[in-house]
């Protein structure tokens, strides 16, 4: 009797073991496949960005630049989504949208007129559109759409203002605007992050968020220039 | 028409187990028995798609109790019989011999089982 209650004690461990093993071997296979996912993303992501990017030699590893200072920014506003892996994929892919837009205006080195200017500021929306299906996009669609938002509801497309504008293109605003006034320009050359902090300093509260421009404010300017040494 | 799955295993942990793994597979209805005489009543009275049958139990053992099942009127040839059996041919060959369909062999894995389920287009 007592053998035989030894016996199936020892089956149902022996069937437990089972279970946990398969368990075990299981979460470690899906974690391998989400990590593998994330990484395609990751790479496909990155694919797009490059393909917008390689048209413009003026702008070169512009996305890269202002994902970096964006992720960094988020940080220091104490952001949630700093951490999220969409908010990435949102300012990479920010401009993707400029591939609607003819290069005789992308690419003119005088002020647009007026029409071109109205063709040049579809490219949110057209990016927006462009990846408005791409599920694992989620929220780096709103970067992509309100990216020229103004703090004071008189940016494009959606002429949001203030909060109505998505947290996510808030913060990605002064991170684009720190890196076009930090880099040659065929009209200009580059500009010092000390300079270009004053200048986005002065548009808080009108074209950029204040929260987002007092975190700019917290990151000392040799992060910045250790997060563009960064990107070849 | 939800349909039902008879686990029949004289050990409850053993049911429980298995009831656990199918559960919110393809909404089945999940009915126990704890030997083969309790198998063949709810059997008759549940008509299951798939019943889980353990080979090693008291009062009517898993290859008579399949006998039995095969003896129903009507159900019996659209049962799939899945015998739980110790390892080894012989256990094997004396379940086919009884009219299972298929074998699992204990201690089972739990993928296993679900691939099972999932191969019987439930």
């Amino acid at each position: 009797m007592e053998a035989d209650l030894v016996a199936r004690l020892e089956e149902k461990e022996r069937q437990l073991e089972r279970y946990a093993a398969d368990l075990r071997e299981t979460f470690k296979a899906e974690r391998a496949r989400t990590a593998e996912l994330h990484a395609s993303y990751m790479a496909t992501v990155r694919a797009l960005a490059n393909a917008v990017e390689a048209r413009d030699a003026y702008t070169g590893h512009h996305a890269e630049r202002v994902a970096a200072y964006g992720l960094e920014l988020a940080r220091a506003a104490g952001l949630a989504l700093a951490n999220d892996p969409q908010t990435e994929f949102g300012f990479l892919l920010h401009d993707v949208g400029k591939v609607a837009v003819p290069d005789a205006i992308l690419f003119k080195p005088a002020p647009l007129t007026d029409e071109e200017r109205v063709l040049m500021e579809r490219h949110p929306v057209i990016g927006w559109e462009i990846l408005r299906d791409i599920d694992f996009l989620g929220d780096a669609k709103l970067v992509v759409r309100n990216h020229h938002e103004h703090w004071d509801g008189t940016g494009y497309p959606d002429a949001l203002a203030g909060e109505d504008i998505p947290v996510a293109a808030r913060v990605f605003a002064v991170a684009d605007t720190l890196d076009a006034l930090t880099t040659d320009r065929p009209y200009r050359p580059a500009g010092s992050f000390a300079d270009a902090r004053e200048l986005i300093a002065a548009a808080s509260g009108t074209q950029f968020c204040p929260a987002m421009v007092d975190a700019l404010g917290a990151v000392a300017e040799e992060r910045l220039e250790e997060l563009r040494a960064g990107i070849a | 028409m939800t349909r039902s799955v008879l686990i029949v295993d004289d050990d409850p942990f053993i049911r429980r187990l298995i009831a656990t793994t199918l559960e919110d597979v393809a909404g089945f209805h999940i009915e126990e028995a704890g030997d083969g005489v309790e198998a063949v009543e709810a059997a008759r009275a549940k008509e299951p798609a798939i019943v889980f049958l353990d080979i090693d139990m008291p009062r009517m053992n898993g290859i008579d109790a399949c006998r039995a099942l095969r003896a129903l009127d009507g159900h019996a040839e659209a049962m799939t019989i899945v015998m739980l059996t110790a390892a080894g041919p012989d256990a094997e060959a004396a379940a086919r011999a009884a009219g299972a369909d298929l074998f699992l062999t204990k201690p089972f894995s739990p993928l296993d089982l679900l691939q099972l389920v999932d191969s019987l287009g439930a």
